[in-house]
């Protein structure tokens, strides 16, 4: 597999490529264009690049403008930051089913040494609350680089873009599948327990099926980049094929990306299940990785946590 | 500064649309007293002190199939969406008879505009983003060359939100020429008086300060809100026009106001 690229180094071009390719696509900063690598898009489009300064509440509200007269705003930001303004992403963008692009960068534990102020673990919980709204985590540079002028050029709607900083361990670089919107894909299949999550958590995710197959244990793996809407099909197909379901996420259990797959799977196929995601703020470290290991959501959490529903099972 | 209160020169057109103006306004008081007997959660206070305002921008505004060509009236103070509502049926945008609907559960007349609403350029409710809105219509217009205007229609008591400094410095630093707001200077919010709450007689230096053009003008006038907004379309900066206006709180009908 090839190296670690980056989230935000990949943004920095995919920006650019849909600036080349549409002269409605605009993007707005709230005065961290650098850290987001948004000024990148500034250098080469100086007209349709605007720091809003730091405001994110009229950041969002200044997109629903240029929305509503044609332009494709990209609003791009910290996402903790970004959720200042929720309440304008809600009454301002989501209520009008604006065209509005959201894009964080800096989420989960990416933002690794700025500790708890800095690490957004409820930004998709509230995202996927919201009516019209769209919520897609890429797993990794190949997953941006599949769906970002897609959801930028084709799709229409309120849409939020959830990526990391820098660190993006390879996930999907050797699975091929064309992005489309709402469908989940199965990175690995198995039929003993599926492993569902969304982000640079897969990479563990994939690493601890290997581990589990020692165990003898089948793993199926399942990237669930669109949150919403969330593949209801491709979830029950995986519940019902393995009989257990364990969700992982860098993000919190409460309302995130384990209790959307909950939400399907209670309704349509109950199995059991184990959801593992933060539990509480996050803190600063010296790497991302650290973090995943220190909240326990690294490849051996999830090792750990597949043989006790299974062993569960058995009692 | 304009002060509108004396009576200029018109020639015969402006004065055909003054005197179209006075009777819009009249018969858009009627329509909102009316709407109130039918429906007491409309915010009629408020509605009452912007209706003058809302009636002159509404006249004037030019429209166009082309979004950036075409004038935009936004309220962001959401809650007059009623005397909007009056003054477009007052122009036959809305049908007479769909006024004493507001609020029914299969009404398009909501409390707070929605775009779903003949006549409603922008949903608003949430107060200060109308404002962050009409500077992103604004921008963009600038950005491709478009002709259109941006009207906003605030309240004195909104600018306590904090949006309205992230928004205001913006628009400043845009220099967005094609931006007018009206602060509709009525002495009261939800609670009590400007006064009591959180006095803001600073709030026109402040704005003058950031960059803007500070007008005042009799809100209660057409003749004056008229004058004022001739200035203000005439601007390198954005404008904007405190209009003074009065809370008579003596509704017809309203005597145990209550707090939604």
């Amino acid at each position: 597999m090839s190296s670690c690229k980056s989230f935000r180094e990949e943004l920095a071009r995919q920006l650019v490529r849909v600036g080349e390719k549409s002269d409605r696509v605009v993007v707005i900063t709230a005065d961290v264009g650098l850290s987001t690598r948004a000024y990148a898009f500034g250098e080469r489009f100086r007209d349709r690049y605007f720091n809003v300064g730091i405001a994110e509440q009229h950041m969002i509200g200044f997109a629903a403008g240029l929305a509503l007269v044609g332009a494709i705003p990209i609003a791009t930001g910290f996402a903790e930051f970004i959720l200042r303004g929720w309440e304008q992403i809600r009454n301002s963008v989501a209520r009008m089913n604006l065209n509005v692009k959201i894009v964080a960068t800096h989420a989960g534990y990416s933002g690794y040494a700025d500790g708890a102020s800095h690490q957004a673990l409820e930004d998709i919980a509230l995202m996927r609350v919201l009516p019209n709204m769209t919520v897609v985590v890429p797993a990794d540079v190949a997953d941006l680089k599949r769906c970002f002028e897609k959801l930028v050029l084709e799709h229409m709607g309120p849409t939020y873009i959830r990526l990391g900083r820098d660190y993006a361990p390879p996930v999907t670089e050797e699975t091929d599948y064309e992005y489309k919107i709402g469908k989940a894909f199965v990175l690995r299949d198995g039929h003993d327990i599926a492993v569902v999550g969304a982000g640079v958590v897969l990479h563990e995710a994939l690493t601890a099926a290997k581990e589990l197959e020692k165990h003898g244990v089948s793993t199926c793996v399942v990237n669930l980049l669109n949150i919403k809407p969330i593949d209801i099909d491709t979830v029950v197909a995986v519940a019902k094929k393995t009989g257990r379901v364990v969700v992982v996420e860098e993000h919190m259990v409460y309302g995130g990306i384990g209790s959307a797959v909950a939400e399907v799977l209670v309704q349509r196929c109950p199995v059991p299940m184990r959801l593992l995601g933060a539990t509480t703020f996050g803190r600063s470290a010296k790497s991302q990785q650290e973090l995943l290991s220190y909240f326990g959501l690294d490849s051996k959490a999830i090792v750990k946590t597949a043989l006790e529903v299974i062993s569960d099972e058995r009692r | 500064m304009v002060k509108g209160d004396a009576k200029p020169i018109l020639n015969i057109r402006e004065l055909t649309k003054i005197e179209q103006l006075i009777s819009l306004v009249e018969e858009a008081r009627k329509n909102l007293l009316e709407m109130h007997q039918h429906d007491k959660h409309i915010h009629i206070d408020s509605s009452l002190t912007s209706l003058e305002v809302i009636a002159t921008l509404q006249l004037l505004k030019r429209t166009s199939v082309n979004p950036v060509d075409r004038d935009w009236l936004i309220l962001s103070k959401g809650h007059a969406a009623p005397a909007l509502y009056a003054v477009l049926a007052g122009l036959g945008v809305i049908p007479k008879a769909e006024l004493a609907r507001i609020n029914s559960i299969d009404s398009v007349l909501q409390n707070h505009p929605e775009v779903g609403a003949p006549g409603v350029d922008v949903a608003t409710g949430s107060l200060a983003q109308g404002l962050s809105i009409g500077i992103g219509i604004a921008a963009w217009i600038k950005s491709v060359g478009g002709s259109g205007k941006v009207f906003v229609v605030m309240g004195d008591g909104e600018l306590d939100e904090g949006q309205v400094w992230e928004a205001i410095t913006h628009a400043a630093a845009l220099k967005l020429d094609n931006l007018v707001v009206v602060v509709d200077w009525n002495g009261y919010q939800h609670d009590g008086s400007v006064k009591e709450v959180k006095p803001k007689d600073f709030m026109p230096l402040v704005w003058r300060a950031i960059g803007w053009k500070v007008l005042w003008a009799n809100g209660h006038d057409v003749v004056s809100l008229m004058i004022a907004l001739e200035s203000a379309l005439n601007s390198e900066s954005p404008v904007v026009i405190f209009a003074e206006t009065e809370k008579k709180r003596e509704v017809p009908g309203d005597a145990n106001h209550y707090a939604e």
